[in-house]
């Protein structure tokens, strides 16, 4: 039976967007508004000595560190990195100072004609190097932003006992978000107030962090969202930074300030999701029962902590991904380098432990002589069961029935069986992956941390307002929330009325990170939406409270990682070029519970851009940092998946139902993220019988699996 | 800014064009993005600009029984809807960046850009063709392979202008072509491989084989092609050993941030395996 909220209608935003009407922040010009273009560190890590700009012109200005009336930091979990740089760059691509004024030619002839004196500090390129002590440490004494450890039952005892020991080690790469709209920001300065417009998905992030630069109250600070062109996470962070520059401009200037970037500026100082090495081993039993696991978790966090150590903790949450496993370690660190900061990217550390986990079952099922399909089902998480952390799963997991829908649709089963006769020329392959993904901040974070407030309020035309501080950057919000409230209402759809958040009219309902916005922000707009309805105000504001049943220990991670999970299963087939190992993706499934999808349509697209997102980040995405340049720095170099690379998929949601999400919904942004890049790898695994143990898997990286060697 | 001419004649275009130091303009498909300038500045264009992708002399194609002639500013999408343009070349073509860029782009900018994975010039060098150059009423004719000198670069002069592209006609039966890019569509040749033949009962009367972006130029063996033709398909089997490591020493890749030294070579000549095993044989 299908629910009613689940019926698809036309997303609110569609026409202005394919219209061309929409208007993002490039788009906006305010009277007098003057550019700005940012002078960035060409050195990895060195001391400035002196910097030399040329006679400015008049009516031209330069901004550095000199100009923050506040905290040269930006406020994150820890706040070690600067606006501008503080006598000290830390990677290439650093914000050192800006050029400022009215003509973009002449901001760009002062950058181009200012000098940086350096001085190089020996600099770490990699997690190896940064454990290395003969090398100055950039973080603290150690380089190590966050280093946690996780325990369940005995891992010892069990690893001692253990018949053997199945071990292996993962590797995964940079990826680069591509957002459509690259990063920007306007700031202004009026009557003694700042206001920031940006391309953001936190629009309290950066009123926190502009309070913190500018040392001032808060009623002083404004920070609107403007139409944001994609995000995935890299403007969860970052543009706080920027928002820093423009207001800092805008202060001196006492002009409108904007800083737009342009693609390769995007692409070379922005973050990116974080490099990983994970270390997984198995204990045996006699029998081939697994009885134990370790798995060691490094990521390369680069110059800044930024979000880091909660990316780690994400990962280190679903490290065993789908299973229920006995006795585990899991231990991890982010280690800082001199390459770009890392950050916050969709799966946010998932991505990586669940490509690690799933690939490691894959070969220790092929070592077992099972299929992996067998060997993993064994292990399924079920209710009852404890997690990683000791939480117990609370939810109907249905991955069973999920998992013999897709071997059904994907033929999996007959394909495996089929390919296994193959000749050395017909190179094809059929893979699956399970996972989950946690929904919304972790453990007591929506409590602790976010404390979400939403209000709803009845206009004089009997309009209804939603006042929440969550954006639409294309994942739907402004179509999903209003279906939500309108609902509930018994209004139609057109009379909800939800404006681009700005701080001045909203409260703060919370990050639009983690994918917790239907669930977290929805949920509160519906109950809010039921007092409006019943206790007939014209105004009802909404708080967060913790569901009954989480119980959370912050320090020694254990209890409930999440409020609950969303599951899925993916099956790719692939087959292989015998001559150039190019891979063709033939097809892709994808059988998913996001508990009750508020609009098939909208999760049916977050599930499509997932997917082609995934399958990128599995094969043509490669990023790589040669002693702390990247080597791609365009879209010519770096390679995003177009519409005719992938083949679309076949996808099916099976409900169920989540008392704390509106109308039953969980998470759904993220999780069809997940699983792709591991179902792809099985996949090729099976085609040419060899371990993929990287992202991505590129035709060299497999030319050098299947020949060996140098 | 810079003058920019819009000449209404291939006349008037060498006339203006030995005014000197003038930048000819095509498709612009590639001249926007060499020049193009970060942050929405106007492109740098550091000399006057004669556009010539307009030009009705430079867009024909005519058909003799002898050759074809193909106009410098015909574009890929012009190319692709010409019954006599070879089938290899369509091959080649339809698979070059995309329909917007393919409705602009033009052979004569491919061939002039001199780019060493610029995917016209392996089929070109394959079917023997040659390029008119023309200036104040003189014309020279060069094959493919004289008037590329190295990447980014050729024997054009300042005032000098490609006009048209001769391919003669060679018959073949026997086609292979593979560019290996990182996606698609829309991407840079790590890799590509052309190779023709005619095969008549168990001879091959004809080969040709062409590989781009794996050297500084295209890599085409004409001492090679000629031990290989006129032999039985027997006979070229088992020379297969030695001319694969006769093209291993004429394939000299890099290693860059699209691929590596090592898969570019390997995977050329795999390719020309391929070839010689399952197309060609
Ligand atoms: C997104 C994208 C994808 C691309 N994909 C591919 C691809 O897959 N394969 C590929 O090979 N290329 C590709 N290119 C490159 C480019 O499109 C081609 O090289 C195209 O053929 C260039 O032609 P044009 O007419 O646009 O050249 P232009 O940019 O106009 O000119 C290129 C150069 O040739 C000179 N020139 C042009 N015409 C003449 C003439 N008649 N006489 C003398 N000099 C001349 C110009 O002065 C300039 O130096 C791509 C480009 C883009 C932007």
């Amino acid at each position: 039976m299908k629910n009613k909220i689940s019926s698809s209608v036309s997303r609110i935003d569609t026409p202005e967007k394919t219209g061309g009407k929409a208007s993002y922040i490039a788009d906006i010009k305010l009277e007098g508004m003057l550019h700005a273009k940012t002078l960035r560190s060409e050195r990895a890590r060195a001391r400035i000595k002196a910097i030399n700009c040329p006679n400015l012109p008049e009516g031209y200005f330069i901004i550095d560190r000199q100009d923050i009336p506040g905290k040269n930091s930006v406020k994150m979990l820890i706040d070690d990195q600067p606006f501008f740089a503080d006598g000290i760059v830390n990677y290439i691509g650093e914000p050192i100072l800006l050029a400022v004024g009215p003509e973009k030619e002449t901001v760009n002839w002062i950058i181009e004609n200012t000098e940086v004196e350096y001085e190089d500090i020996l600099p770490i390129f990699s997690v190896d190097e940064a454990k290395d002590p003969a090398k100055p440490p950039i973080f603290q004494k150690n380089n190590i932003f966050a280093e946690y450890e996780i325990r369940k039952g005995n891992p010892e005892k069990a690893f001692e006992g253990s018949h053997r020991v199945f071990e292996k080690e993962y590797r995964t790469g940079y990826q680069e978000h591509i957002y459509l709209e690259p990063q920007g920001v306007i700031g202004t300065y009026d009557d003694g107030r700042v206001t920031v417009y940006g391309s953001m998905q936190c629009p309290y992030y950066v009123k926190t962090a502009l309070i913190h630069g500018l040392g001032w109250n808060e009623d002083m600070i404004r920070v609107v969202q403007t139409t944001t062109g994609g995000a995935f996470g890299g403007k969860e962070d970052y543009p706080s930074i920027i928002a820093g520059h423009a207001v800092f401009a805008a202060l001196k200037t006492n002009r409108p300030v904007r800083l737009v970037f342009d693609r390769a500026e995007d692409i070379q100082s922005t973050t990116k999701r974080h490099p990983s090495i994970i270390k997984i081993k198995t204990a045996l039993d006699s029998k081939g029962t697994i009885i134990g696991m370790n798995v060691d978790i490094t990521l390369d966090g680069g110059a800044y902590c930024g979000l880091s150590p909660v990316v780690l903790q994400r990962a280190m949450f679903v490290s065993t991904g789908a299973y229920n496993i006995p006795n585990v370690l899991v231990r991890g660190k982010v280690l800082a380098t001199n390459n770009v900061p890392s950050g916050a990217f969709r799966g946010f550390g998932a991505p990586q432990a669940i490509f690690a986990i799933e690939m490691h079952l894959n070969s220790l099922a092929e070592n077992l002589k099972m299929d992996p399909l067998d060997l993993k089902k064994k292990y399924l998480l079920k209710k009852g069961d404890p997690t990683v952390t000791g939480g117990k799963l609370r939810e109907d997991v249905k991955m069973p029935r999920m998992i013999s829908l897709l071997e059904d649709i994907s033929g999996y089963r007959k394909k495996k069986a089929s390919f296994h006769k193959k000749n050395a020329r017909d190179l094809r392959g059929i893979g699956i992956s399970l996972f989950l993904h946690g929904c919304a901040f972790t453990g007591s974070g929506e409590r602790d941390k976010i404390k979400a407030k939403v209000k709803l309020r009845k206009e004089d035309d009997g309009k209804v307002s939603i006042l929440v501080s969550n954006v639409d950057m294309g994942q739907g919000p402004q179509t999903t929330l209003r279906k939500i409230v309108s609902k509930i209402l018994g209004i139609p759809f057109s009379q909800v009325l939800y404006d681009n958040p700005d701080t001045d009219r909203v409260p703060d309902s919370g990050p639009t990170v983690a994918s917790r916005t239907v669930m977290i922000v929805g949920y509160l707009l519906s109950r809010a939406a039921e007092k409006l309805k019943t206790e007939g105000k014209t105004e009802v504001t909404e708080e967060y409270i913790q569901p009954p049943y989480i119980e959370w220990d912050q320090e020694n991670f254990i209890g409930d990682a999440y409020p609950v999970y969303s599951w899925g299963a993916n099956a790719v087939e692939v087959s292989i070029d015998p001559d150039t190992y190019e891979i063709k993706v033939e097809s892709v499934w994808g059988v998913y519970d996001v508990g009750t999808p508020i609009d098939e349509q909208i999760v049916y697209g977050q599930i499509e851009g997932g997917i082609s997102q995934g399958l990128g980040y599995a094969t043509i995405e490669v990023m790589e940092s040669r002693e702390g340049g990247l080597m791609q720095r365009s879209m010519t170099d770096y390679i995003i998946a177009s519409s005719v690379d992938f083949p679309g998929a076949e996808k099916r949601l099976i409900e169920n139902y989540y008392d704390y999400g509106p109308f039953g919904a969980k998470c759904a942004g993220e999780l069809p993220f997940v699983g792709v890049a591991p179902a792809l790898a099985a996949a090729v695994q099976n085609a040419i019988g060899v371990p993929i143990e990287k992202l991505p898997v590129t035709p060299e990286y497999l030319l050098e699996a299947a020949e060996g060697g140098n | 800014m810079v003058d920019t001419f819009k000449p209404q004649s291939l006349q008037e275009a060498v006339d203006v064009l030995s005014d000197k130091g003038a930048i000819l303009f095509a498709g612009g498909t590639d001249l926007m993005v060499q020049r193009r300038r970060r942050g929405g500045l106007i492109p740098d264009f550091d000399r006057p600009v004669i556009l010539i992708g307009h030009l009705k002399e430079l867009k024909e194609i005519s058909n003799s029984t002898r050759e074809i002639r193909i106009g410098s500013c015909c574009t890929y999408t012009a190319l692709l809807s010409h019954k006599a343009v070879p089938e290899i070349l369509k091959t080649c073509v339809s698979q070059i960046a995309s329909p917007g860029i393919r409705n602009r782009g033009t052979i004569g900018g491919n061939i002039c850009n001199a780019s060493p994975a610029g995917d016209t010039l392996p089929v070109l060098y394959a079917l023997d063709a040659s390029v008119i150059l023309a200036r104040d009423n003189k014309e020279r004719v060069l094959p493919i392979e004289k008037f590329i000198k190295g990447p980014g670069t050729t024997v054009l002069e300042a005032d000098e202008l490609l006009t048209r592209i001769i391919i003669p006609h060679s018959s073949f039966n026997k086609f292979f072509y593979k560019k290996v890019g990182t996606r698609a569509y829309n991407a840079l040749s790590k890799i590509s491989f052309t190779g023709l033949a005619l095969k008549k009962l168990r001879a091959v009367e004809d080969v040709r084989i062409a590989f781009g972006a794996v050297s500084p130029t295209v890599v085409r063996s004409k001492d090679i092609e000629a031990q290989i033709r006129g032999k039985d398909i027997d006979a070229i089997q088992k020379m297969i050993p030695e001319i694969l490591s006769h093209y291993s020493k004429l394939i000299d890749p890099i290693s860059d941030q699209r691929s590596n030294r090592r898969y570019r070579k390997t995977v050329s000549l795999n390719l020309l395996n391929s070839f010689l095993k399952n197309y060609m044989l």
